[in-house]
């Protein structure tokens, strides 16, 4: 209090809390998120890049000693900058057909009105209520060699049966199907401004259904696409088991390589590195998002 | 001009025929047949849920008619999308497209009409003129006051030359002074574009101030098309009597041009028979001491008096309203209001003084079974 009047000396005790109080309630207020965070993110971030600078055997055991090496790895070594690549590449694609597949869907919901629309949210939110596993292994019982799509296939006559997984392909469907919730909410929540009145506006105002599509609902649409392709790259680029299972060990990315690092190589400092480079990544398109927000509005 | 032989004699520019729109068994508009003249600017008068809002949204094309035909300039609509009607809407919320600035939103319909850069910059220009808007065409619709953004809409919809300007209740966001602000300009712009408009509202000062016309709709149904004074002066129905202006109701058995009530007989401005509704607008009612002579049949015709007593006064500045109590007896009695312009009044009036209340037979509109 002695602080507080010496910061605020001719404010009147009466007429609200002084300044120094209102900051020290929010301090109070801000510590356990602060203190969450100190501790269940930065601390361990640190040491992962002190991981990522330590000597290694052969063996795994980790030795007293700092060397770049894993770092120099990464650059030199072709296959981690390949990797990298592809990982954007994939997750990126995995994004754009998320957010095709979502966008009507979303679309619809936004313009439906009561029970309908709570039925209908309930059906895009069910698939969250099973493991990602789970859905992993549905889509291996549907894409694989002996699977109702090939199975179909070859009722309708077809040959060989259609390679649709343990490659790319199987990678992206399955992680396609997985994303579509989390993009049909962000998207939902991005909707705010699509009001359909203005929709009316632009018809009246001469605008066929694809002039009003392209210059009133895509343009206010905009922060939830920004929104959801966020959430679906981010998500896309940290998935694991999915392209480890769908991919079969022959589709490369970040995450499964850093579960190969560590768990079968037992390179901690190489699979600290990359977790630094995936986090990197995550940077940038956290930084891409914030520049699309504010270009949109 | 005289505003009666417009009406006779103009060409039909807008016409509704039937126009009907059903919800289930709900009937929202029910056979709405009107006639707008070129340059004419007609109000569709009416309470909220009275169907009014819906028949300007079926002939913007937004709402699709379950019945009847909407002619303009001699072209049927029906198969005719909103965006190919050539109509322009002023929305209630104005609806301006937020992410576009002020001249990117009066420009759309003519962006959409394939006009050149140049054509679109100077009629834009034009427009922004037209409501006194010039300066704020980099705006975005957030940064503009409700007034403004009422005026973007405006222009935004004048700027396509439309051969219809329909308005929805464009005024029911304002504060009171923008309003007759609003009012008076709106009604300028029309008049100088000669534009034909119709005009949605609840308000009835905004319809009888602003239109050449006013259509007074009661659940569904048209009641009445007339010009303000018609609808004043001789409502057609009690609810187009009571929905514009202010009366004072009684009922009775009317005989010929005479209506018994309870507490006394009434001359009627026409004859009527059986159970009847009378209306008299406070106004119309002189009121006097009653020791001073009531006015004699005259070049007006006849004159009805009651007598009664005062029993409030209320001032409120441009008016006195005094409520009297007519007739005697219980159930015999009735309340009557009467309001007078301060200053008309010859002898002031208090509580409790007898007075006499005097008003034109002419004046005492009835409405009754076959009249």
């Amino acid at each position: 209090m002695t602080v507080a009047a010496a910061i605020a000396p001719t404010r009147p005790a009466k007429t609200g809390q002084p300044v120094a109080t209102t900051a020290l309630t929010a301090a109070t207020l801000l510590l356990p998120i602060v203190a969450i965070n100190t501790l269940g993110f930065l601390v361990p971030v640190f040491n992962l890049l002190l991981m990522s600078m330590r000597k290694v055997e052969a063996s795994g055991a980790l030795l007293d000693a700092w060397t770049a090496a894993s770092w120099l790895k990464l650059f030199v070594d072709g296959f981690y900058l390949q990797l990298l690549w592809n990982t954007v590449r994939v997750s990126a694609l995995i994004t754009l057909l998320t957010l095709l597949a979502s966008y009507p869907i979303a679309l619809y919901l936004h313009r439906s009105r009561g029970t309908w629309r709570n039925l209908l949210l309930v059906l895009v939110i069910a698939p969250l209520l099973t493991s990602a596993v789970v859905r992993t292994y549905g889509w291996i019982a549907i894409l694989s060699d002996q699977g109702v799509l090939n199975a179909a296939a070859r009722a309708l006559g077809a040959g060989a049966p259609l390679r649709l997984m343990f490659n790319e392909v199987g990678v992206v469907i399955g992680l396609t199907e997985i994303l579509m919730p989390y993009m049909i909410l962000s998207l939902l929540a991005g909707f705010g401004r699509l009001d359909p009145r203005l929709e009316e506006a632009a018809a009246s105002l001469g605008a066929g259904p694809f002039a009003v599509f392209r210059r009133v609902v895509l343009p206010l649409s905009l922060p939830g696409v920004a929104l959801g392709s966020l959430l679906a790259f981010v998500l896309s680029v940290s998935s694991f088991i999915t392209p480890k299972l769908l991919g079969g060990g022959r589709v490369f990315l970040l995450a499964t390589e850093i579960y190969d690092q560590a768990i079968v190589t037992l390179n901690w400092p190489l699979a600290a590195t990359l977790s630094i480079v995936v986090l990197l990544v995550f940077g940038l398109a956290l930084a891409a998002y914030g520049r699309v927000v504010r270009r949109i509005g | 001009m005289d505003r009666a032989s417009v009406m006779v004699s103009a060409p039909s520019h807008l016409g509704l025929r039937g126009l009907t729109k059903r919800y289930g068994s709900f009937v929202a508009v029910d056979g709405l047949s009107l006639d707008v003249a070129k340059g004419e600017m007609v109000a569709f008068l009416g309470p909220s849920g009275c169907g009014k809002t819906t028949s300007l949204r079926m002939i913007a094309g937004l709402t699709p008619a379950s019945a009847g035909e909407i002619v303009v300039g001699g072209r049927e609509l029906s198969g005719v999308k909103a965006h190919q009607r050539d109509i322009g809407v002023v929305f209630q919320n104005y609806a301006l497209f937020p992410h576009m600035t002020v001249a990117e939103n009066i420009a759309f319909g003519l962006e959409m009409r394939r006009c050149s850069r140049a054509e679109r910059t100077q009629r834009v220009a034009e427009a922004l003129r037209l409501v006194h808007l010039e300066g704020l065409d980099k705006r975005k619709p957030a940064e503009l006051s409700g007034g403004q953004q009422q005026r973007v809409a405006l222009a935004r919809a004048l700027v396509i030359r439309p051969s219809i300007l329909l308005l929805d209740e464009p005024l029911s966001n304002l504060d009171a002074k923008l309003r007759e602000e609003m009012r008076n300009e709106i009604r300028d712009i029309q008049q100088r574009l000669g534009i034909t408009a119709i005009f949605v509202t609840h308000d009835q000062g905004e319809a009888l101030a602003m239109c050449d016309k006013v259509a007074v709709l009661n659940q569904g149904r048209l009641d009445q098309v007339g010009t303000p004074e018609d609808l004043y002066e001789r409502p057609a129905t009690p609810f187009v009597a009571s929905f514009v202006g202010r009366g004072n109701w009684f009922e009775g058995d009317a005989c010929g041009a005479r209506v018994e009530l309870p507490w006394g007989t009434l001359a009627v401005a026409r004859p009527c028979t059986g159970r009847a509704r009378l209306m008299v607008r406070p106004h119309r009612i002189r009121i006097e001491p009653q020791r001073l002579q009531p006015p004699a049949a005259g070049s007006d015709g006849e004159w009805n008096t009651l007598l009664g007593t005062v029993e409030r006064v209320v001032y409120a500045g441009d008016l006195v309203q005094y409520e009297v109590r007519v007739g005697a007896g219980a159930g015999a009695n009735a309340a009557v209001t009467v309001e007078r312009s301060t200053g008309a009044q010859r002898e002031p009036v208090a509580v409790g003084m007898p007075v006499s209340l005097s008003f034109l037979a002419a004046d005492t509109l009835v409405f009754g079974n076959g009249g």
